[in-house]
C-alpha cells in the first residue's frame, strides 16, 4: 500500500514538474523551413560549424540518419516534407523506392535491381536491417511467400 | 420499395464506404480552403505511376498508382497546418497485384500545431513518430516540447498502424521520451514504448539514445534498446565519426544484435526463425565496420569500406570494397566494387555497380547497372544483373514526365523486363513557400 502511494505521488508529481519546466522554458522554436535553398547532397558543415555540421549528407548518411531522426526529427522537417519519409517508411507500400526514382541512381535507394534473390542474401547477413521497415508494416508483399 | 431505400441507406453507412466518404469530404474541404480563405496556402505533389511487368506465373500486370501528398499551411494561424499523404492503386489488366485487384493506403494525415517558442509540436491524426526506440505510425496524438534547462519531453499514443496480425481485440500503443542536451556538446534521451494487442503485452521496449561531440570533428552517435518482455538487450548500435580532416572522414560503426530479443514484436512470420532453418533464432551478431572517405574538389568523392560480421552460430563474413562517385548540378556518375566473403555459400559473392545521370536542358537521362557474381551458382545461375535506363522531360516547372525500362536476369527469372511511366505534378495553390523534397 505504501509503495502504491509512492508510485501515485510520483506519477502525479511528474506532469506537475514538466508543466513548471515548460512554463519556465524560453527557447525559440526552430524555423519551419530552411531559410536558404539547399542543393543536394546537403553538406551542412559548409555553413554550420556547431552540432548541425554532424548532419552532413555524406554517402553513409542513409545508414546514420536513423540516429538523428530518433533524437530530433524536427531538424529533418526543415528541409524534408513528411512524404520524403513515407517514400520508404510506409505501411502498405507496393512500389520499391528505387522503382519510383530510377532517374536518381545517386540516391542509393534500397532494393535496386534484382531484389527477389538478393533479399535472401541480405536477410541472412543482417535481418535487423529489414525489420524497421518490414517488421510490423509494409510486409504484405513478404506474406506472399512467407506464410 | 421502402425496404430497398433502407438497404441502400444502410449500405452507404457501412464502414468501408463511410470511411472513404469521410476521407473524400475532408480532402475536398482542404483542397477548396485556399480558394475560400486567402491566407491559407496549399502545396503538394500528385504522382501518377504506371508499371508493366510479368509475374512468375506469366500474368501481365499493369498497375496504375496515384500518390497524393499535400500540406495546407496557415490554417487560421501560421502555426496550424494539415499534412496528407496516401495512394490508390488499380490494375488496368484486371489482374490481382499482391493478392488484391485494387489497393490503397493512408500513409499520414494529421493536423499539426507548432508553437513559436519551446519547439512545441502537437500532431493529431495518423502521425509518424520517430522518438528514441519508437519508429511508429499511429492513429492518435504526438506531442513534444522543450523544457527548462536543456530538458525536453515527447509522448505519443493511439492505435498502431500496422499490417494485420491474427490477434483479435483492440490494439493500443503509447510511449514517451525524456531528453537532456547541452547544445553542441551532447544530447541524451531515455525512451519507453508499450504496445498491447487484445489487452496483452505485445511489445515493451526501453532505450537510450546518444549524440556526443566532446571536441570538434569527433562525434559519437547511437542507441541501445532493451526488450522488457524477454528481459534482454535487443541491440546496441553506435557510430564514431571523425573529420573532416582536410576532406578526409572516418566512420567507425559497431552494432550488436541479439536475435532472440530483437525479433519479437513482428506481424509477419518472416522474422520468426526456426531452429534448423537458415537463420537460428538464438543467433547473435556483432558488426564492426570502418569507412574512410575523401572528398576531392569538384564533386568527386572516393571511399573504401570494410565490415566484419561475427555471428555466434553462422560463422563470420566480411564485406569490403570501394566506391568512387562524381556529382555535379548537370549530372554525375559512380562506380563501386565490393566483395562479400562469408563462411556459407550464400555469403560469398562479388558485387559491382556503375551508374550515371545527365541533365540536358529540360531533359534528363540515367543509367544504372548492377552485377552480382556468386562463388557458388544459385539455381544454376552464376551471376545476376539488372540494367535500367530512365529518361525524363520537364513539360513545365510543375509538370514532369518520365519513363524507364529495366532488364534483369537472376536466379529467379531468366528474363525480367519492367517498364515504368510517371507523371509528376507539383501544385501550389497560393504561392506558398514550400520545402525541397
Amino acid at each position: 500500500m505504501k509503495n502504491m502511494t509512492i508510485k501515485v505521488t510520483f506519477l502525479l508529481c511528474l506532469p506537475m514538474l514538466a508543466a513548471v519546466l515548460f512554463a519556465c522554458a524560453a527557447t525559440n522554436s526552430m524555423v519551419a523551413w530552411h531559410p536558404t535553398e539547399v542543393t543536394a547532397p546537403a553538406i551542412c558543415s559548409d555553413c554550420h560549424t556547431d552540432g548541425r555540421a554532424a548532419m552532413d549528407h555524406t554517402p553513409d548518411f542513409g545508414i546514420r540518419h536513423k540516429f538523428y531522426a530518433a533524437q530530433n526529427s524536427q531538424t529533418c522537417g526543415i528541409c524534408h516534407q513528411a512524404s520524403f519519409c513515407s517514400d520508404c517508411h510506409a505501411n502498405k507500400e507496393e512500389l520499391k523506392p528505387s522503382d519510383k526514382y530510377k532517374d536518381a541512381p545517386e540516391r542509393m535507394l534500397p532494393h535496386r535491381g534484382d531484389y527477389l534473390n538478393q533479399h535472401k542474401i541480405d536477410g541472412m547477413i543482417n535481418p535487423s536491417s529489414c525489420f524497421p521497415c518490414h517488421g510490423r508494416q509494409n510486409n504484405e508483399r513478404c506474406k506472399e511467400c512467407h506464410r | 420499395m421502402k425496404n430497398d431505400r433502407v438497404y441502400t441507406y444502410r449500405s452507404l453507412l457501412c464502414p468501408p464506404f463511410r470511411r472513404q466518404a469521410a476521407i473524400l469530404m475532408v480532402l475536398v474541404a482542404f483542397l477548396i480552403l485556399p480558394i475560400i480563405c486567402e491566407a491559407v496556402d496549399l502545396t503538394g505533389t500528385s504522382s501518377t505511376y504506371l508499371m508493366s511487368r510479368e509475374t512468375a506465373s506469366g500474368s501481365n500486370l499493369l498497375p496504375l498508382y496515384e500518390y497524393l501528398n499535400f500540406g495546407v499551411n496557415n490554417l487560421g494561424k501560421e502555426s496550424i497546418s494539415f499534412q496528407f499523404g496516401g495512394y490508390l492503386r488499380y490494375d488496368l489488366n484486371n489482374n490481382e497485384v499482391f493478392g488484391k485487384d485494387k489497393n490503397s493506403d493512408l500513409q499520414y494525415a494529421y493536423l499539426s500545431y507548432r508553437k513559436a517558442a519551446s519547439n512545441m509540436v502537437v500532431n493529431l491524426g495518423r502521425v509518424m513518430v520517430f522518438e528514441g526506440v519508437a519508429a511508429e505510425r499511429v492513429d492518435g496524438a504526438y506531442i513534444r516540447t522543450d523544457l527548462k534547462g536543456g530538458f525536453g519531453v515527447s509522448a505519443f499514443g493511439g492505435v498502431p498502424v500496422e499490417t494485420g496480425t491474427d490477434l483479435p481485440g483492440n490494439n493500443t500503443e503509447y510511449g514517451a521520451r525524456v531528453s537532456h542536451q547541452i547544445p553542441n556538446l551532447y544530447a541524451i534521451g531515455l525512451s519507453y514504448l508499450k504496445e498491447e494487442k487484445n489487452s496483452e503485452d505485445f511489445r515493451k521496449e526501453e532505450g537510450v539514445d546518444l549524440w556526443f561531440r566532446p571536441i570538434n570533428k569527433v562525434e559519437i552517435v547511437g542507441k541501445s534498446s532493451y526488450n522488457q518482455i524477454t528481459s534482454g538487450w535487443m541491440q546496441h548500435t553506435y557510430n564514431l565519426l571523425l573529420g573532416p580532416f582536410a576532406k578526409l572522414r572516418f566512420n567507425t560503426e559497431y552494432s550488436s544484435i541479439n536475435y532472440g530479443d530483437f525479433f519479437t514484436g513482428a506481424t509477419s512470420s518472416v522474422f520468426t526463425f526456426q531452429p534448423g532453418g537458415p537463420i537460428d533464432p538464438n543467433e547473435k551478431v556483432s558488426i564492426l565496420g570502418e569507412t574512410v572517405s575523401y572528398a576531392f574538389t569538384g564533386g568527386l568523392n572516393a571511399s573504401v569500406d570494410y565490415k566484419n560480421y561475427d555471428y555466434d552460430i553462422a560463422g563470420n563474413a566480411k564485406y569490403y570494397g570501394g566506391r568512387v562517385a562524381y556529382a555535379a548540378t548537370s549530372g554525375g556518375a559512380g562506380l563501386s566494387i565490393h566483395r562479400m566473403d562469408g563462411d556459407v555459400d550464400r555469403l560469398s559473392y562479388d558485387e559491382y555497380r556503375v551508374y550515371g545521370y545527365k541533365k540536358i536542358n529540360k531533359a534528363d537521362v540515367a543509367v544504372d547497372l548492377l552485377l552480382v557474381a556468386y562463388d557458388v551458382a544459385i539455381n544454376g545461375i552464376d551471376n545476376a544483373y539488372s540494367f535500367s535506363l530512365a529518361a525524363g522531360y520537364e513539360l513545365s516547372e510543375k509538370l514532369k514526365l518520365g519513363a524507364d525500362v529495366e532488364y534483369s536476369k537472376n536466379p529467379d527469372f531468366d528474363k525480367d523486363i519492367r517498364t515504368f511511366f510517371k507523371l509528376i505534378y507539383k501544385f501550389d495553390l497560393a504561392g506558398g513557400k514550400g520545402k525541397g523534397v
